[in-house]
C-alpha cells in the first residue's frame, strides 16, 4: 500500500513540477495533504483495528463464561492480555522488525511491552492472572471473582479509559 | 587460566580413572564435583561458528551434541555437530560434523569417516530416534541448509536418508516421538530465521549495544517457520504441519524443542522456546492433533507477563507431584524462569520461589538439564553459558558480562536452589563461550557426566565425581512415559523427557538418585498404553533394562 501511494505522488510530481519551480504547484500540495491525512489516520486505524480484535475476543470470553465453558474462557481472557494471538503477535513482531512502535514513548518508560498498541504490561499482568484464577477457580464464587477481575480491567481498556 | 585448569583435570581425572575414587571435599561445602576430561579423552577438535566478530546472527547460536549409544555396546557414544569457520566475508573452513565412539577406558575415538556422518554443511543441532523401529538409534542433524536424517544401519555405519525431511533454512532443535501412538515416530523441526549465505557472509555488526556496533537480531530478521512430519511407517515422512495444529503462525524464532506428558493423560505434548516471543506448549489429543495452549496455561511468559528470549529447556518433576516442571534458560539480564506444574496445563512462575533469580540473572544461558547429580533424590540444575557478541568483551564495566562465561551449577537443597558454582571442582571454572549440554553416565559409575559444546573451542568433558548422597537406579525402558519408585519415606517420579536441553541430546535412559538406602521396595514403570510393570525388592546401583 505504501508503495503504491509512493508512485501515485511520484507520478503527480512528474506531471505538475516545472521546470523552475517558483511554487508548489496546487496538485501536489492537495496530493501531499491527502498523503498527511492517510499518515495521520492511520496511527487511529491501528489503534481501531487492535481494539476489535481485543472486542472479539472478549466477546468470546463472555460467551464462553456464560456457557460455563471456563477452559475457553480462560484462553480468551488471555489473548485479550496478550493483545490477540500467536498470529496477530506475528504481525506485532513484523511491525518491530520494520521499526515501528506503536507505544515507543511507553515503551521506553517500561509502561508498554514492544509492539503493544492497547493493554499496558500492569494491565497484562492482572488480565493473565484472572485467566489462570479462572482455571484453577473450583467454584461459581471464585469463577466470578476471576471474570471480576478481569473485566474490570479489560472494560475500561477497550473503551480507551 | 585455561592451561592450569587443564592440568588439575589431568591431575584429578588420572587420579579418578585408575580407580583411586573421588577427591574428597571435606574441604567445601558443596557435595558436587566436576573435572573436565574432554582434551584426556581425545575430544580436542573444535566446533565452529562463524567468524571472530560475528556479524551475522547465525554465528552466535554455537552447536549442539549428543550422547547415545550409537553401537547399542552399553556404553554413551558422542556426535557433535559442527559449523563453519568464516574469515570476514570468506568461508575458511567447513566444519564437518564429528562422531566418537566411547572406547570404555576413558579414551573417545574419532569415527565419524566410518560411520560415515561427516556432513559439513554449517550444521546447528541434534537429535535421535528410531525412524523404523529396528531398536538402533538414528540421527537427525539441523543445519542451515538442509537437514539430513540418517539411517542407523547396525554395523556401526549409518546412510543418508534419500527423501529426509527437512526444513530448509537455518532450522534449530528437533525432536522424534510418537505424536499419535502408532508405533512409529515423528519428527518436529524447530525453524529460528529465514537467512541466506550472501547475508550471513556479507553482514554487517549495525545494531548498537552497549555503545558497541554488534549483530542485528532476531527483530530485524524473518522467522523461520517449524515443521512437523508425520513418520508413514514404511521410511517415509509427511509433512503436516498445518492439519496438525503445529502451524507456527507468528514465525517465532524457535529454539529449543521437547516433548512429554505434561497432564498425565499418557500422551506426549510439546513445548517449544521461543527467542524474544512467547514459547509455544502444544496440547496432545492423543492422536496428534495439537492445541496451542501456551499463553493460558501461564508456561509461555514470565511471571510478570513479559515474552523473553527462550534459549534451551529442562524438564523434571522437582516436588514429586507425578507432573514435570519446566525450566527455561533465557538471555543476558534477565533470570532463566521456572515454570511449576499445578497440573490441568496450568503452570506458574516460581523462579524467586526457589531462589533462581540471582544466579541465572546475568549469565546468557543455553543448554540446561534438571538432573539429580549427586543422587539424594533432588533435581540439581546445570546451565551451559555464553554470551553471542564477541565484542561483550569490550562492553562497559557495567554490563557485567563477556563473550565466554563460567557455567552454573544449582544445587538442589530440600527444594531450593544453592549456587555452588564457585566450589564443584576444576570443571566450573572452565570459561567457554558454551551451548548446547547433553547428560549421561559416560564411564559406567551411576552418576551422570555432563557434556558442553563450546563456540570456536572443543567441548567440556565434565566427568561427575561428587560425593554420593545415595544410591542409584538406571532404568533403560526406552518405550516406558514414566518411573515411580517407593523408597518407604518418600516417592520419586521420573517422566520420559524427549530431547529438550539447547539442540541436544541427553541420555534417553531414566536415572534416579536415591538417597541413603540399599532395596527399592516398590518401582513401578508406566508405558502410554496404560500398562505397568511392577518391581518388588529391587537391588540399587544398577541398570535395569526393559524390553517389550
Amino acid at each position: 500500500m505504501t508503495k503504491k501511494v509512493s508512485l501515485v505522488v511520484m507520478a503527480i510530481a512528474l506531471v505538475a513540477l516545472p521546470t523552475m519551480a517558483q511554487k508548489t504547484p496546487e496538485k501536489v500540495v492537495a496530493a501531499y495533504d491527502a498523503l498527511a491525512n492517510i499518515i495521520l489516520d492511520m496511527r487511529e486505524a491501528e489503534h481501531d483495528f487492535v481494539v476489535a480484535v481485543l472486542d472479539g475476543h472478549m466477546h468470546g470470553a463472555k460467551m464462553l463464561f456464560k456457557k460455563g465453558d471456563y477452559e475457553g474462557a480462560a484462553a480468551e481472557m488471555a489473548l485479550v492480555a496478550n493483545e490477540g494471538d500467536n498470529a496477530v503477535g506475528g504481525v506485532r513482531k513484523r511491525l518491530l522488525e520494520g521499526g515501528h512502535h506503536f507505544n515507543a514513548e511507553g515503551e521506553e518508560q517500561g509502561i508498554f511491552e514492544p509492539g503493544y498498541v492497547v493493554v499496558n504490561r500492569e494491565a497484562k499482568k492482572k488480565m493473565l492472572a484472572a485467566s489462570s484464577a479462572l482455571r484453577q477457580a473450583k467454584d461459581d464464587v471464585a469463577r466470578k471473582a476471576a471474570w471480576d477481575d478481569f473485566a474490570g480491567v479489560a472494560k475500561p481498556l477497550l473503551a480507551g479509559e | 587460566m585455561i592451561t592450569r585448569i587443564r592440568a588439575a583435570s589431568l591431575l584429578l581425572s588420572v587420579i579418578c580413572w585408575a580407580g583411586v575414587g573421588p577427591v574428597s571435599l571435606a574441604a567445601t561445602d558443596s557435595p558436587l564435583l566436576f573435572v573436565d576430561v574432554a582434551a584426556e579423552a581425545g575430544l580436542e577438535a573444535p566446533t565452529w561458528c562463524g567468524g571472530l566478530e560475528k556479524p551475522h546472527l547465525l554465528e552466535s547460536g554455537g552447536t549442539g551434541l549428543a550422547l547415545f549409544d550409537y553401537d547399542v555396546d552399553g556404553d554413551l557414544d558422542l556426535f557433535l555437530v559442527n559449523g563453519w569457520r568464516l574469515d570476514r566475508t570468506e568461508i575458511a573452513e567447513r566444519g564437518r560434523n564429528l562422531l566418537y565412539r566411547n572406547e570404555g577406558d576413558g579414551l573417545f575415538r574419532d569415527v565419524t569417516e566410518r560411520a560415515g556422518v561427516g556432513d559439513d554443511q554449517w550444521g546447528t543441532g541434534v537429535t535421535t530416534g528410531d525412524l523404523d523401529g529396528d531398536r538402533l538409534p538414528d540421527l537427525f542433524v539441523t543445519s542451515f541448509g538442509t537437514d539430513i536424517l540418517y539411517r542407523n544401519q547396525g554395523d556401526g555405519t549409518f546412510v543418508p536418508v534419500a527423501e529426509s525431511p527437512s526444513v530448509e533454512g537455518w532450522s534449530t532443535g528437533a525432536v522424534f516421538f510418537d505424536s499419535d501412538a502408532d508405533g512409529d515416530q515423528d519428527l518436529f523441526v524447530a525453524g529460528y530465521v529465514d537467512a541466506t549465505l550472501e547475508e550471513v557472509l556479507f553482514a554487517e555488526p549495525t545494531l548498537v549495544w552497549e555503545g558497541l556496533n554488534v549483530m542485528v537480531g532476531p527483530f530485524g530478521l524473518d522467522g523461520l517457520g517449524n515443521h512437523f512430519f508425520r513418520n508413514l511407517g514404511d521410511g517415509r515422512f509427511e509433512d503436516v504441519t498445518k492439519e496438525s495444529g503445529l502451524e507456527d503462525v507468528g514465525l517465532f524464532y524457535s529454539f529449543a524443542v521437547s516433548a512429554l506428558d505434561l497432564d498425565g493423560d499418557r500422551d506426549l505434548d510439546l513445548y517449544v522456546t521461543n527467542d524474544s516471543n512467547p514459547n509455544y506448549l502444544y496440547r496432545n489429543n492423543g492422536a496428534g492433533v495439537f492445541e496451542e495452549v501456551g499463553l493460558w496455561s501461564g508456561a509461555a511468559l514470565d511471571g510478570m507477563g513479559n515474552a523473553q528470549a527462550g534459549m534451551g529447556m529442562a524438564a523434571g518433576d522437582l516436588d514429586n507431584d507425578g507432573l514435570p516442571d519446566l525450566f527455561v534458560s533465557n538471555f543476558w539480564k534477565d533470570v532463566s524462569t521456572f515454570y511449576r506444574n499445578l497440573g490441568d496445563f496450568i503452570f506458574e512462575d516460581a523462579t524467586l520461589e526457589l531462589g533462581l533469580r540471582q544466579s541465572t540473572y546475568l549469565p546468557l544461558s543455553w543448554g540446561t538439564t534438571l538432573s539429580d547429580l549427586d543422587h539424594d533424590g533432588g533435581l540439581e540444575i546445570f546451565i551451559a553459558n555464553g554470551h553471542i557478541f564477541p565484542q561483550a568483551d569490550q562492553a562497559p564495566p557495567s554490563s557485567q558480562t563477556s563473550f565466554r562465561q563460567a557455567n552454573v551449577l544449582l544445587l538442589n537443597e530440600g527444594g531450593r536452589f544453592v549456587d555452588v558454582s564457585d566450589r564443584s571442582g576444576p570443571g566450573l571454572e572452565v570459561v567457554e563461550s558454551s551451548r548446547g549440554l547433553a547428560v549421561g553416565d559416560i564411564d559406567f559409575d551411576g552418576d551422570l557426566d555432563l557434556a558442553v559444546s563450546n563456540v570456536d573451542a572443543p567441548p567440556t568433558l565434565l566427568r561427575n565425581d561428587s560425593e554420593r548422597r545415595g544410591s542409584w537406579l538406571m532404568i533403560d525402558a526406552p518405550e516406558a512415559l514414566r518411573v515411580t519408585v517407593e523408597t518407604g519415606s518418600r516417592q520419586l517420579i521420573r517422566h520420559r523427557v524427549i530431547a529438550a536441553s539447547y539442540v541436544s541430546v541427553n541420555d534417553e535412559r531414566f536415572h534416579l538418585g536415591l538417597g541413603k538406602t540399599d532395596r527399592v521396595p516398590k518401582l513401578t514403570l508406566l508405558w502410554p498404553d496404560g500398562s505397568q510393570k511392577v518391581l518388588t525388592d529391587v537391588g540399587v546401583d544398577r541398570v535395569l533394562v526393559f524390553r517389550r
